[in-house]
């Protein structure tokens, strides 16, 4: 779980880190802290602020304000020490294409301070948990986009931290590298290393890859912190704030009826005037135009509205009415639309400013 | 220490898996051979190679931008320089490591010219003093680690190889233009304090077998300063 003081039982902490890049403000007093050996996802839209939150995380830039500690190593105080305690994978997987993927993993781990005589089983043991035994003596730079995943994943794990970091670890992937790449990413945080439990911190705008690796969120909407907690949590919070929708398919096309573009407006005026309901979008159903899908979105406190729906559609035959469960992403729309109305009223910056160091 | 020689060893390594470092060497080293044909395999031309280490210097001023242009640019264009900063090597790790790996390469490049040492003492009657030969390559090796110090910085501040190279490349000629051209056109005391900075003066006072210990304080001094501000820019990278 989360929890924004300093404790040493945090691998991960964010102390109210602030960034700017010239007049953009990037992070607005981001604070989060990550148990050991959790899973932890930090999610947000393009531009949220996911990256310079990692870059700070991983001694790759410094805050404005604010400070970060991995493994209770403070990076600004000691930040050789805290970076030798990370293994980080950046957006796609930087590499050197002319060395062999057995060479490059040598090279990190000399880098990394691994000893002599303990590299040789550290590059076969990273090149095992990657998965790479087939290419490990091939050129990086001919190997296919997963793999190179999977060379930048082995890097990061040569030296064996108690901390990863992967920024965006399935951009770019097909549908079946991306499966074995969540699946990967779950086997090595499940896996003890000599430091022991494996704390892992995922970026990703990508919410399904989210819920399902993930124990813990970090939701991040312009700069700032706006959600955290397990997938369970969040998606429980999205149920009281968003309200679930509701699905209906029902003939709009009636024979003799009125034209099948007045039986929609007609039906539409019928369900928008249901107690709960805040808006309708409608589609025509696949492959029967006669036919329309219409989505309702209603108030979090409305209640069970399927009995008044299906009353208020009549005397359209319905096919289907179903409420959607409410996931990550409704509760991630309405907090990005939140900050989107926050930062119309107030300027992107102002709600900064206030509190800006 | 382990960081600069993991960084200079993979450095070095990947001039030679990759065409750049080849073409180089062989661009320089065809070069110099028709520079030490033309003078010093004359019939009556001298025993010695003060001419061969005159072209080699003046060659050094593409060839060392050649070699460096790639050390940081590359990996800023690549994304490499990311995982490189966020490992536990020091920017002056980084820096130190990035120019010893390219200053082996420059080693390797001028390693096969010692054939024409070979040469000169098959053919030459009476055998030629070592002593200017040494101090010549002494000058040399001086006159090229500034240049790739040159070339270091100049690959840090941008991303850019061709511009890296162009940068180095004309830093390097201006100044060659500058204080040779000037210290020749210019009164004193004007002159004298052109001609204290030149490095092609200093440099043919080496081959003609002079080692003074200001010279190899200024090469190395000035080496020195190049690599800091390296070290500085690699850090502000940070910062931007």
């Amino acid at each position: 779980m989360f929890h924004t003081r300093y404790c040493a039982q945090f691998m991960i902490e964010a102390r109210s880190l602030w960034k700017s890049y010239g007049s953009i403000r990037a992070l607005r007093g981001v604070s989060f802290a990550i148990e050991t050996g959790r899973v932890a996802g930090l999610l947000g839209p393009n531009g949220a602020g996911k990256s310079s939150t990692l870059r700070i995380l991983t001694g790759f830039r410094p805050p404005d304000a604010g400070s970060a500690a991995v493994q209770g190593i403070d990076l600004a105080e000691h930040p050789r020490r805290a970076r030798r305690a990370i293994g980080y994978l950046p957006e796609s997987a930087p590499l050197y294409d002319e060395m062999s993927v057995r060479g490059f993993l040598h090279y990190r781990s000399r880098l990394f301070g691994v000893g002599f005589r303990a590299r040789r089983a550290a590059v076969a043991q990273a090149i095992g948990k990657a998965q790479l035994d087939r290419v490990a003596h091939r050129r990086i730079g001919k190997l296919s986009k997963g793999f190179r995943q999977r060379v930048g994943l082995a890097a990061a794990l040569v030296h064996e931290p108690p901390v990863l970091i992967l920024d965006e670890p399935t951009n770019g992937l097909d549908p079946s590298q991306v499966r074995e790449l969540r699946n990967l990413i779950r086997d090595l945080a499940s896996d003890t290393g000599k430091s022991g439990a494996r704390t892992v911190l995922i970026s990703s705008h990508v919410l399904s890859e989210i819920e399902r690796v993930c124990d813990d969120v970090v939701m991040l909407v312009s700069g700032q912190v706006r959600a955290v907690g397990s997938p369970a949590d969040l998606i429980a919070r999205a149920a009281r704030v968003v309200g679930a929708p509701y699905t209906l398919e029902l003939r709009t096309g009636q024979i003799g009826g009125p034209s099948p573009a007045a039986a929609v407006q007609e039906t539409l005026e019928r369900l928008g005037k249901v107690a709960g309901v805040t808006g309708i979008d409608w589609t025509p159903a696949a492959g029967d135009p006669a036919w329309s899908r219409l989505t309702v979105r209603v108030a979090p406190d409305a209640g069970d509205l399927r009995e008044s729906l299906a009353h208020a559609a009549q005397p359209a035959p319905i096919r289907e009415l179903a409420r959607e469960p409410v996931g990550l992403e409704e509760l991630f729309v309405h907090l990005a639309d939140e900050a989107e109305c926050a930062d119309a009223d107030t300027g992107p910056n102002a709600g900064a400013d206030g509190g800006a160091p | 220490m382990t960081g600069v020689l993991t960084i200079a060893a993979r450095e070095l390594r990947s001039y030679f898996r990759l065409p750049v470092g080849w073409i180089v060497a062989a661009l320089y080293l065809s070069l110099t051979g028709a520079v030490f044909a033309l003078s010093t395999l004359e019939p009556g031309a001298p025993a010695t190679l003060g001419g061969f280490f005159a072209g080699a210097a003046s060659l050094l001023a593409v060839v060392a931008p050649a070699i460096s242009m790639r050390l940081f640019s590359e990996e800023a264009r690549s994304g490499t320089l990311e995982t490189l900063m966020t490992s536990p090597a020091s920017d002056l790790t980084v820096v130190l490591g990035k120019y010893l790996g390219a200053a082996g390469c420059l080693a390797v490049i001028l390693a096969p010219t010692a054939v024409y040492i070979a040469l000169l003492y098959r053919l030459a009657e009476p055998a030629p003093d070592p002593g200017p030969i040494l101090a010549g390559y002494l000058g040399l090796a001086l006159v090229g680690l500034l240049y790739l110090g040159v070339g270091t910085l100049a690959s840090a501040c941008t991303s850019s190889q061709t511009l890296a190279f162009l940068v180095a490349f004309l830093v390097i000629v201006g100044h060659l233009l500058l204080t040779d051209e000037g210290a020749a056109r210019l009164p004193q005391p004007y002159a004298g304090w052109l001609a204290a900075t030149s490095i092609s003066v200093r440099a043919r006072e080496f081959g003609a077998g002079i080692i003074d210990t200001a010279h190899v304080g200024f090469f190395g001094a000035w080496t020195l300063w190049t690599l800091a501000a390296a070290a500085l820019v690699q850090q502000s990278r940070r910062w931007r």
